[in-house]
C-alpha cells in the first residue's frame, strides 16, 4: 500500500480523490452505499447566498463517452448547508470544499465571508452565467477572474480559495495567472465544456436549457492538455479533473500536473468509481514501486 | 441498495419494440417493494449513463424489466443474450406504499407505464382486490397479458380498438360504469396521461386517494445529482430518483 495523503494549502487529505461539485450532493447518498470517509474529500453541490430551484427538466443527455448537464445551481442555499450538511459532513472526517457561486460579486462576497473558518476550503464556480459581466461567466476573462478572486480572497482569511477554471476560454494559462495574481492558493480545472445534442426527431436539443456542459471519459484529453498547462504556468496547486474514470486516468492528471483530482461523471456510470479510483491508484503505484502518490506529481516531461 | 454485476438470463421481444429482460443477481438486494425500479448499464464505456427501468417481476434472485425500443442505448440492451453481463443498481426509489387498509385498488395504466404496475400487483396478491385498466397503442404493442389478467377485473384498451375497448385506460376507468369503489389509485403512463387523470379526477370531484410514478431523465439515480426533479405543487423541486418515482398526485405538478 502507497502512501496516498496528500497535504494542499496545509488541507490534509487521505487521498488525493474528491467527489466534484454536483455529481455528490453533499455526500449522503453515496454514504448509503460506501463509507465516503474512504475519499479524500467532498466539493460540495454548487452553494448560492439564496436556495435556487435550477433550470427546467430535461436537465441531461448523453453522448459517446460524455453527458451534458443544466442543472442550473439547483441549491437549498447556504444556511441550510451550514445548518444541516456541514455538520455531518465534519463528521464523516472528509475534508469539506464548499463550491459556491453567485449572480454578483456581492453574492460571491457574501457567500465567503459565511463561510470563511467553517469549511477546509472555498471553491469558486465562476463558469456560471454573471450580471456583472454582462451575463457573460466572470470565469471567461482574466480581469473579471483576478477580480473576483481578490474580493473573495479579502473575505477568506482563514479558509484556502480555490478558482475554479472553465475550458471555455481563449488561454487556460492567462486565466490561471489571473487568478493567482488574484491571490488563489489554488486553481481547480477543468470545469465543464459547452456543448449541445440535438433530438433529430424532435428538432430541438434534448436539454431543456438548450446547452450543457460536457464531462465524461471523452473529455479527458483536452483536461489534461489544460491541467498540464496551467500547472506549468502558475505556482499554487492545481486540482485535475475532466473525464476521470480509472486509478489509471488518476495518475495521469497527477502527472501532468495535479496535486489531487475531482472524480464526477464516474460516479454516474459506476457508483463505487471513488473507492475503485483510490484502489487502482494504490496498485498502480505498488507495481510501479513508488511509496508516495505525491512522487508522481507533475513528473511528465514533453517529447523532445 | 446495491450496484452488482448481474447476468442476463432471457432477452427477448414481447411486443412491437418492447424487450422483456430477465437477470440474474449475484446475491440479495432484500426486499424490493413494487413500483421500484433499478437502473441498468448499457454494458460499454461509451454510454455512460444508466438506464432507468420500472422493476416488473421479481423472482427470487431473478429481475425482470421491460423496455421500449427508444434509441442507442435500449438498441444495444435488445442485443444482449443469456449470459452476458450488465452493472445494476437496485432497488432504486419508494415504490407504491399500499396502506394495510386498502382492500380495493384501481390500476391505471398506459403504454411502458404497465410494467412497474405489475410487480404492485404481483407484491399483493390475493390481499387486495385489483382493477385494472390498462391501455396499449394497438394490437401489436399488447404484451404481459398473463400477469395483467392476474387482476380481480381486467379491462383493456387500445387507441385504434384492435385489442379491447376504443380509447385509454383513463377514459376506460371514467367510463365504467360497473367499477368498484376504490380505496386507492395507482397509475403510471405517459406524461398526458396523468394529466389528464389529475384534471378529470378533478372534474369529476373523485378524491380517491392517488399515487402516480413518474419518469424523468435521470443522472445518478440515487437523488445526489440533481437532475431529474419535478415541480411540487407547493412550489419546491423534489427528486423522482429518490423521493419519488411514486407521489401523491396532489402533491406534484404534471
Amino acid at each position: 500500500m502507497a502512501n496516498l495523503q496528500v497535504e494542499i494549502c496545509g488541507v490534509k487529505f487521505n487521498n488525493p480523490v474528491i467527489a466534484a461539485s454536483g455529481t455528490y450532493g453533499f455526500g449522503r447518498e453515496f454514504d448509503e452505499i460506501y463509507d465516503i470517509s474512504q475519499i479524500g474529500g467532498v466539493s460540495t453541490k454548487g452553494l448560492t447566498l439564496e436556495a435556487r430551484l435550477g433550470n427546467p427538466v430535461p436537465r441531461i443527455a448523453e453522448s459517446s463517452s460524455v453527458i451534458l448537464n443544466a442543472v442550473g445551481l439547483q441549491n437549498p442555499g447556504v444556511e441550510h448547508f451550514i445548518k444541516h450538511d456541514l455538520p455531518w459532513l465534519k463528521e464523516k472526517g472528509v475534508v469539506v470544499i464548499a463550491n459556491v457561486a453567485g449572480r454578483t460579486l456581492e453574492d460571491y462576497e457574501g457567500i465567503c465571508k459565511r463561510l470563511n473558518g467553517l469549511v477546509d476550503m472555498v471553491e469558486l464556480n465562476i463558469s456560471c452565467p454573471n450580471v456583472r459581466a454582462g451575463g457573460m461567466a466572470l470565469g471567461i476573462r482574466p480581469e473579471n477572474i483576478e477580480e473576483v478572486t481578490v474580493i473573495t480572497k479579502k473575505q477568506l482569511t482563514k479558509t484556502p480559495l480555490i478558482v475554479k477554471l472553465s475550458p471555455n476560454v481563449e488561454s487556460i494559462i492567462t486565466n490561471a495567472k489571473a487568478a493567482e495574481r488574484g491571490g488563489a492558493d489554488c486553481i481547480s480545472l477543468i470545469n465543464t465544456l459547452t456543448g449541445m445534442v440535438i433530438d433529430i426527431e424532435k428538432r430541438k436539443p434534448v436539454i431543456a436549457n438548450n446547452t450543457g456542459g460536457v464531462s465524461g471519459a471523452g473529455i479527458k484529453p483536452i483536461a489534461v492538455r489544460m491541467v498540464y498547462e496551467a500547472s506549468h504556468a502558475v505556482n499554487i496547486p492545481v486540482i485535475g479533473m475532466g473525464g476521470i474514470m480509472t486509478g489509471e486516468d488518476a495518475i495521469e492528471f497527477m502527472m501532468a500536473g495535479a496535486s489531487a483530482v475531482q472524480v464526477g461523471t464516474a460516479n454516474f456510470y459506476d457508483v463505487n468509481a471513488m473507492p475503485k479510483i483510490i484502489d487502482g491508484m494504490n496498485k498502480w503505484l505498488d507495481k510501479h514501486q513508488i511509496k508516495s502518490v505525491n512522487e508522481i506529481v507533475k513528473t511528465a516531461t514533453l517529447n523532445g | 441498495m446495491k450496484e452488482l454485476i448481474a447476468t442476463v438470463k432471457q432477452n427477448k421481444l414481447i411486443a412491437e419494440n418492447i424487450y422483456a429482460m430477465t437477470l440474474t443477481l449475484p446475491e440479495s438486494v432484500g426486499e424490493i417493494r413494487g413500483g421500484q425500479f433499478l437502473n441498468l448499464s448499457v454494458g460499454d464505456k461509451v454510454h455512460l449513463l444508466k438506464r432507468p427501468l420500472g422493476i416488473c417481476k421479481v423472482e427470487g434472485d431473478d429481475i425482470t424489466v421491460c423496455y421500449q425500443l427508444k434509441g442507442e442505448g435500449t438498441n444495444i440492451l435488445s442485443q444482449k443474450v443469456q449470459g452476458d453481463k450488465l452493472a445494476v443498481l437496485l432497488p432504486l426509489g419508494n415504490g407504491f406504499i399500499l396502506p394495510e387498509s386498502v382492500k380495493n385498488v384501481a390500476v391505471i395504466g398506459g403504454g411502458v407505464g404497465v410494467f412497474p404496475l405489475i410487480s404492485v400487483i404481483r407484491e399483493h396478491l390475493g390481499k387486495v382486490n385489483f382493477h385494472s385498466y390498462i391501455g396499449f397503442r394497438n394490437k401489436q404493442s399488447v404484451c404481459l397479458m398473463e400477469e395483467l389478467e392476474k387482476s380481480n377485473t381486467l379491462t383493456v384498451t387500445t387507441d385504434d380498438g384492435s385489442v379491447g375497448v376504443k380509447g385509454n385506460a383513463v377514459s376506460a376507468y371514467f367510463a365504467d360504469e360497473n367499477k368498484v369503489k376504490a380505496d386507492l389509485i395507482i397509475a403510471c403512463g405517459p406524461p398526458i396521461m396523468l394529466k389528464v387523470l389529475k384534471q378529470k379526477l378533478i372534474e369529476a370531484g373523485d378524491n380517491t386517494p392517488c399515487l402516480v410514478s413518474l419518469e424523468e431523465r435521470m443522472g445518478c439515480g440515487i437523488g445526489a445529482c440533481l437532475v431529474c426533479v419535478c415541480k411540487t405543487t407547493s412550489g419546491s423541486n423534489t427528486r423522482v430518483c429518490k423521493d419519488g418515482p411514486v407521489f401523491k398526485i396532489g402533491e406534484v405538478e404534471l
